[in-house]
């Protein structure tokens, strides 16, 4: 079963960029049966604007092999709930996405600000490492891959974030299964 | 180097205008560009603790101090800084784990 997932930039950035076991997080991502979406706002940020650096190239790759899809916004809903947050256009679009998206089960964001933001509009909210525990507890990513990913990402997260992340990966341990890696 | 034009303030200028009375033409450029640079930094500091606070989004950060995210997200990782806000900062933890002051 697909797991649809819309991504702001930060995440986007961080999952193009980290490699475990010869793989890009991104493409261990998608091999697990993950959609990824994300609004023209932030392919611009990371795929064109990021263009000079190597994960820009991975963004700009899989967006045109339709690996990830770039979604317009169609109506802004939240436009006046989310004015007088200081989020940027592809925070704000990201979060729109979610909820004119068929399907989406939450938005991925590692920012405080649009965590809130999104919570608040009574979304699901997930930071890149509780996607990449999902996946596991699914059984689409091993537990071993899972904890390589976790670990592999932990240096742009603050303290606590990974830890907690570990731990819920234990406790889905039950659910191993044979998943990508 | 880009070269672009910049209006600085009055006594900024004096004191350009002083080095190049005692003969330190070639200063004046380094000068000028120093102190940009600390600008750059001093302004970056001053979003990083917003953004640390939660009160902005990284891509609000990146929109005031003029970049792109993946620009600013690569500022922030050479000065050892995490690009997420969510957690508990580097001072708040037991082990006294330090972030490299920018």
């Amino acid at each position: 079963m697909v797991l649809t997932v819309v991504l702001d930039a930060g995440p986007l950035i961080a999952a193009c960029k980290f490699e475990t076991q010869g793989r890009l997080v991104v493409d261990h991502l998608l091999l697990s049966g993950c959609r990824i979406v994300i609004a023209p706002s932030v392919e611009e940020e990371v795929a064109v604007l990021g263009a000079g650096y190597p994960d820009g190239v991975v963004a700009g790759e899989r967006i045109a092999q339709g690996d990830i899809q770039v979604m317009p916004v169609a109506n802004r809903r939240w436009a006046r709930h989310l004015a007088a947050y200081a989020l940027g256009d592809g925070e704000k679009d990201s979060i729109e996405l979610c909820g004119q998206v068929e399907g989406v089960q939450a938005l991925v964001t590692d920012d405080y600000l649009a965590f809130v933001a999104a919570i608040r509009l009574d979304l699901e909210a997930w930071m890149l490492p509780d996607l990449v525990v999902k996946l596991a507890k699914r059984g689409s990513l091993t537990i071993r891959v899972a904890a390589a990913i976790l670990e592999t990402v932990r240096p742009r997260y603050r303290a606590g974030v990974i830890e907690y992340s570990l731990v819920q990966l234990v406790e889905g341990k039950h659910g191993e299964s044979s998943g990508t890696g | 180097m880009v070269k672009v034009v910049v209006p600085v303030k009055e006594e900024i200028l004096r004191a350009a205008e002083r080095r190049k009375a005692v003969g330190m033409d070639e200063g004046i450029a380094q000068f000028l560009a120093e102190l940009i640079d600390l600008g750059f930094e001093y302004r970056l500091q001053q979003l990083y603790q917003r953004f640390e606070d939660g009160k902005i989004s990284l891509e609000y950060f990146a929109n005031e101090l003029g970049l792109g995210v993946r620009d600013l997200y690569a500022a922030l990782e050479r000065r050892g800084l995490a690009t997420s806000n969510i957690g508990a900062r580097p001072s708040e933890t037991d082990n006294g784990q330090q972030i490299t002051p920018i």
